[in-house]
C-alpha cells in the first residue's frame, strides 16, 4: 500500500482527474422491471456449494459490476488528498495482494499484519482476517460479514481512512454512479452500506480454480517429473503439507501456530479471538493458490521468498508449548528435506499459478 | 517413494475393495407404518471420565503420558438388529461426522423412521468402507478437511486424534493418531496397493426397543485410553506418533478400536 502525502500536487491531480470521469460512459447492465438481474456463482467442480454470501446481500449483475467501479475508483474516499481505492494495495497481478508484504494507509500507518490475497473468499466460512475475526460467529454484528472487511478497509487508520460521510458524498456526486446504485440497489440514492456490499459483490466473484494443476486434474495437462514428485511430498507424511493446505482451496481456512517463534505477543493472534491458550500464535493457513505472487510471506512476511518458506518447514521449526499437533516433525527442526526435494516441492507450487484469475478482463480496471 | 500412476492405483484400491467385500446381511424386514425415530448423541471419556482436552494428564498402559487436542472420525452404516436375525439400517444418512470441537456435529438425529419394535443390538463401521470412501463426495467443511491425500488412498480420514505425548523428561512429542485407507508398499517403497481399514462396532449393551412416534435418545461414548491399551499395548515410541503411511501401526490401532465405544444412555 502506498503512502500519498499531502501536497497541494495532489490536490490538484485528484480534482483533474475527477474532473475528467466525469464524461465516462455509463456502463451498460441490464435492467428488468423486476429489478437488478440475478448472478449465479459458477461453482468449479470439487469447489465448496456452501457459499459465503449474506441474505441481505445477494450477488446480482448490476450489484457485482458497481462493486467493480468502486473497488478500482480513486475518488472513493471522499478526501482531496488521495486517490487511494483498494485496488491500490489490492493488484490484480498480485491475486489481489500487494505483493511486498506490510501496507501502509493513507496516513502512512503500517497494516498491523501484511496483506492476504483476496482468492476464493466467497467459500470461506471460517472467519476473515489473519486471525479469524470477522465471522459469522462473532458477537459484534458489525464484525461478520466480507461487507464489515469491505468497511473496516474504508474507514481505517491504516487503510483508507475515510468515513461513511465523505465516502457516500463523493460517490452520490459523481454522475456515472447514482444512475448504477439505482440499478444494482433500486434507489439512486448512494448509501454507505450499498458500497460495501457491491464491493464485497465484487471481491465473491473472484474465484480462483484455472492452475495447472486444476487443468491436471481435468485431465487438460500434465505435470512434469519435479513437479510430480513435488505433489507426493505435499500429499504424503513427507511433507504433510495436505493438513492445513489440502482441498481444492488449498487451505482449511484453520487456524495453526506453525512453529515460527516462541514469545507471542500480538495482540491479534488467533488467541486474541478465542482466548483459548492454545490458539497463542496461531494464524490462518492462507491459500497456496498463486503462492509465487503473494510473497513476503507469514503474517509478518519474515520470509521473502518460497524457498525460504520451504527451509522453515524442512528445518526452521520453533518449539513452544502452543505449536499445533500437526507439526509432527518439531522435535527433529522440520521435515528435512533435501535440496532436490525442496526443489520439487518448490516446483509443484508454481502449479497453482492461475493466469487466467490475474489476468480475468472481469476483474481488471474498468476505468 | 516412486509415484505410482492415479488410474493404477485406483484399480489396486477396487481389487482390495472387491477383496474385503462382507457376506451381506440378510434383507431387511418390511417397514411398518407405526415408527419412532432415533437421536444419537457423542461424548469423549477416558476410563469413565469426562475427557480433558490440552491437558497431559493421561497415562497409557505402556506409560505414555499424553494429551488429547482434537478428536475428529467418521462413523457410517449404522445398523439396528433384531433378535430374529433381521435388521434395519439408518439409511436417511449413511454417514456422520464428529468434531469433539463442532458441538453441533455431537448430536446426530438420523432422520428414518424406525420401525416399533424391540432391537437387541446396534453396530456400525468405524470409518467409511473402501467402496463408500470417494474421494470429492464432501465439498463443504468440515467433511472436506478430513480428504485422504489420493496417493494414499484417498477418500477421508477415518479418525483424526491429534495431541501430545512425552517423549522423555523436558521432551513434548506431537502425535497424529490418523486412521484411514491403508497402503502395502514395495521394497523399494512404492505403494502397491491399499487397504481397507475401516471396521465394524457392535456397541455392547444396546438392547432397545422404540414405541409408534417414540424419540430415542442414545449415546455413543468413545473411551479414548481404549486406542492405546487392548488387545495391543500402544507404545508410541514402538507403532509411532504418525501412522497414516503405517499400515501394521493402523491395523493395530483398528484392533485397539473396536472396544472402543460403548453406550452412555438410552433414553
Amino acid at each position: 500500500m502506498k503512502l500519498f502525502k499531502y501536497s497541494f500536487l495532489s490536490l490538484v491531480l485528484c480534482l483533474a482527474i475527477v474532473s475528467c470521469k466525469k464524461d465516462e460512459p455509463i456502463p451498460t447492465t441490464t435492467v428488468t422491471n423486476d429489478g437488478p438481474t440475478p448472478y449465479v456463482i459458477q461453482i468449479p467442480k470439487f469447489f465448496p456449494t456452501i457459499l459465503n454470501i449474506p441474505a441481505d446481500n445477494p450477488m446480482t449483475v448490476e450489484g457485482i459490476e458497481l462493486g467493480r467501479y468502486l473497488f478500482y475508483d480513486g475518488r472513493l474516499t471522499g478526501k482531496v488528498d488521495t486517490l487511494m481505492s483498494c485496488a491500490t494495495c489490492h493488484h490484480i497481478d498480485k491475486s489481489f495482494e500487494n505483493g511486498i508484504g506490510y501496507g501502509y494507509g493513507v496516513t502512512g500507518i503500517q497494516t498491523p499484519h501484511v496483506m492476504l490475497p483476496m482468492i476464493n473468499l466467497v467459500f470461506n466460512s471460517s472467519g476473515y482476517f489473519w486471525n479469524g475475526k470477522i465471522s459469522a460467529s462473532n458477537p459484534n454484528e458489525h464484525n461478520r460479514t466480507l461487507e464489515d472487511v469491505v468497511y473496516l478497509g474504508l474507514t481505517a487508520p491504516h487503510e483508507l481512512h475515510s468515513d461513511s460521510v465523505s465516502c457516500k458524498n463523493a460517490i452520490q456526486n459523481i454522475p456515472m454512479y447514482p444512475p448504477m446504485f439505482k440499478k444494482a440497489f433500486g434507489s439512486d440514492v448512494v448509501t454507505f452500506k450499498n458500497i460495501a456490499k457491491a464491493i464485497a459483490q465484487f471481491v465473491r466473484t473472484l474465484i480462483s480454480a484455472d492452475s495447472k494443476f486444476d487443468r491436471y486434474l481435468r485431465g487438460e495437462a500434465q505435470l512434469n517429473a519435479s513437479e510430480l514428485k513435488g505433489y507426493m511430498i505435499f500429499n504424503t507424511e513427507k511433507g504433510d503439507c495436505f493438513h492445513c493446505h489440502g482441498t481444492v482451496l488449498f487451505t482449511t481456512n484453520q487456524f495453526y501456530n506453525n512453529a515460527t517463534d516462541s514469545v507471542f505477543n500480538d495482540p491479534r493472534d488467533r488467541f486474541a479471538i478465542t482466548g483459548d491458550p492454545k490458539d497463542h500464535g496461531a494464524y490462518k493457513a492462507t491459500t497456496l493458490r498463486n503462492i509465487e505472487l503473494t510473497g513476503p510471506y507469514m503474517r509478518d512476511g519474515r520470509f521473502a521468498t518460497l524457498d525460504q518458506v520451504i527451509n522453515h518447514y524442512s528445518e526452521g521449526l520453533v518449539w513452544s508449548p502452543y505449536v499445533h499437533p500437526l507439526m509432527k516433525k518439531i522435535n527433529d527442526g522440520g521435515i528435512q528435506l533435501t535440496p532436490t526435494e525442496k526443489a520439487d516441492l518448490k516446483a509443484f507450487l508454481h502449479t497453482l499459478m492461475d493466469s487466467t484469475f490475474i489476468t480475468n478482463p472481469a476483474f481488471k480496471n474498468p476505468f | 517413494m516412486k509415484n505410482l500412476s492415479i488410474i493404477s492405483l485406483f484399480f489396486i484400491g477396487l481389487l482390495f475393495a472387491s477383496c474385503d467385500k462382507e457376506t451381506p446381511l440378510p434383507d431387511p424386514q418390511p417397514q411398518p407404518s407405526n415408527t419412532g425415530s432415533i437421536v444419537f448423541k457423542f461424548a469423549h471419556n477416558v476410563n469413565g471420565l469426562a475427557l480433558v482436552k490440552d491437558s497431559m494428564m493421561y497415562t497409557n498402559t505402556a506409560g505414555n503420558k499424553y494429551e488429547i487436542n482434537e478428536i475428529k472420525y467418521f462413523i457410517s452404516d449404522v445398523i439396528l438388529h433384531n433378535a430374529n436375525g433381521t435388521y434395519y439400517s439408518i439409511s436417511n444418512t449413511d454417514k456422520h461426522y464428529v468434531d469433539n470441537d463442532i458441538a453441533s456435529t455431537l448430536t446426530w438425529n438420523v432422520g428414518d423412521n424406525i420401525p416399533e419394535g424391540s432391537y437387541d443390538s446396534i453396530t456400525f463401521t468405524f470409518g467409511i468402507t473402501m467402496a463408500k470412501n470417494i474421494s470429492n463426495m464432501f465439498v463443504n467443511a468440515p467433511e472436506i478437511y478430513m480428504a485422504w491425500p489420493e496417493p494414499l488412498g484417498g477418500g477421508y480420514h477415518y479418525l483424526m486424534m491429534n495431541g501430545k505425548w512425552e517423549k522423555a523428561v523436558d521432551t513434548i512429542n506431537n502425535f497424529n493418531f490418523h486412521i484411514g485407507i491403508g497402503q502395502t508398499y514395495d521394497g523399494l517403497g512404492n505403494i502397491i496397493g491399499f487397504v481397507d481399514n475401516a471396521f465394524k462396532v457392535k456397541l455392547p449393551a444396546s438392547a432397545f426397543s422404540i414405541s409408534t412416534s417414540q424419540t430415542r435418545v442414545i449415546q455413543i461414548v468413545m473411551n479414548i485410553e481404549s486406542w492405546f491399551n487392548s488387545p495391543i499395548v500402544w507404545d508410541f515410541n514402538i507403532q509411532g506418533e504418525n501412522i497414516m503411511q503405517s499400515q501394521s501401526a493402523m491395523s493395530d490401532a483398528c484392533k485397539n478400536g473396536a472396544d472402543a465405544f460403548s453406550i452412555g444412555y438410552i433414553n
